[in-house]
């Protein structure tokens, strides 16, 4: 799957302007064209990291109840959690930022539906709201140019073995198919949504 | 006291509910008809959330006398749901079609992740205050009441001496099986700062 057919599938086209809602931000823009406020950044870097051990929780607990034919994705994606948890923590320390923060209003509202969800829908629902926040951040990423200050975290987002993934937890919907899960991919676009203006705005 | 800590600790949501336009207009009568069907509509949509949110916590006890408690919590909230009920027969709303808010979806995600995710302590803490909270304003509107006051039935019932039981049951747990952590001050003050939003989104739909 390319970027072209991530754009063409079934879940991006009925999904409509909450896709671009989603995937599109001030704060992308800003680290675009290098203007983005340390402020910003940081505020990122804080509750990006909070948002990612959350949705740690949610992948741990969608592997556990899934089916053993969806296991290889899952399993595989959440192994990965404890390298990007760790590129955070070492970020943070490298800027001498401080990850132990509260959770933003919007971030635990986001962290608090995944782990309801985790627990409470279907399990093909939750490999669509995994694919949600994995191709959101996906795409999002890959419009921006791996250049400048911030090349590091467009290349970390938009590379080869990301868009692979992403490509399998897709792959993994669809041969998981459930009536739910385009309303629970929509909830995560609204989520995504707001959780890059709060980035940006505070 | 924990439970005390806590209340205290979290005044200054208390009296942003108090003062609020919503509840204010709850204790003078003037509220807008619409924004209390409003209300109703997603109060009741969250009290189904509650009844879950004690049944798991009730699922987590150590014992059989915490179970004699959430059992009667749990009736209580059955009972508030009753009252619904005859608030919806009343202003003719559909309860069944209740699409819910963004705040209410919230606070039921919030409930909902700790009900499932996290230990006793913090569940009854996330929990209490709007036990509490509903108590506190009912007594404090207590004083407005009058034979014709259109909101009279809600605050005789969140003043009642039986609601007061029922608060101060679940109160007593939060102080034998809590303790004072972050992980429980974070979710008694998330909590508070829910139902402030949930006492707003009514008059923003209105």
């Amino acid at each position: 799957m390319s970027l072209a057919s991530i754009h063409n599938s079934s879940f991006v086209r009925t999904a409509g302007h909450l896709w671009r809602e989603g995937t599109e931000s001030q704060f992308l823009d800003a680290i675009r064209d290098g203007s983005l406020p340390q402020d910003a950044f940081q505020r990122w870097l804080a509750q990006d990291y909070l948002f990612a051990k959350g949705l740690t929780t949610f992948q741990a607990i969608t592997a556990a109840r899934a089916p053993r034919s969806a296991h290889k994705v899952l399993i595989a994606g959440l192994g990965a959690m404890d390298a990007e948890l760790e590129w955070f923590e070492q970020l943070a320390k490298e800027r001498s930022l401080d990850l132990n923060v509260e959770h933003h209003p919007t971030c635990q509202r986001y962290v608090d539906y995944l782990i309801a969800s985790a627990y409470s829908q279907p399990t093909e629902v939750l490999l669509a709201i995994l694919f949600g926040v994995e191709v959101a951040y996906l795409c999002g990423w890959s419009a921006l140019d791996a250049s400048g200050p911030y090349a590091e975290f467009v290349a970390r987002w938009s590379n080869d073995n990301f868009l692979a993934y992403v490509h399998q937890l897709h792959d993994s919907c669809i041969s998981h198919p459930h009536d739910s899960q385009q309303d629970q991919f929509n909830e995560v676009l609204r989520h995504e949504r707001d959780f890059w203006q709060m980035t940006y705005e505070g | 006291m924990l439970h005390q800590k806590l209340w205290d600790q979290n005044a200054k949501w208390a009296a942003d509910c108090l003062n609020h336009p919503f509840v204010r207009g709850l204790g003078d009568g003037t509220l807008d008809t619409e924004a209390f069907r409003s209300y109703v509509a997603q109060d009741a949509f969250f009290l189904q959330a509650f009844v879950r949110a004690y049944a798991l916590a009730l699922a987590k006890i150590q014992n059989m006398e915490h179970a004699e408690v959430f059992h009667g919590l749990i009736g209580g909230v059955l009972d508030e749901l009753k009252l619904h009920a005859g608030y919806a027969k009343e202003l003719d709303i559909k309860l069944d079609t209740v699409r819910p808010f963004p705040v209410t979806l919230a606070y039921i995600n919030f409930l909902m992740a700790r009900a499932w995710h996290c230990e006793l302590a913090e569940i009854l803490a996330a929990m209490v205050p709007c036990m509490k909270l509903y108590h506190h304003i009912g007594t404090s509107l207590l004083p407005q009441l009058h034979p014709t006051h259109p909101y009279k039935d809600w605050i005789h019932s969140y003043s009642s001496s039986a609601f007061e039981v029922l608060c101060r049951k679940l109160e007593e747990l939060l102080d034998r099986i809590a303790t004072d952590t972050p992980a429980v001050r974070d979710a008694y003050r998330y909590a508070m700062q829910c139902e402030v939003e949930f006492f707003t989104a009514p008059l923003q739909q209105s």
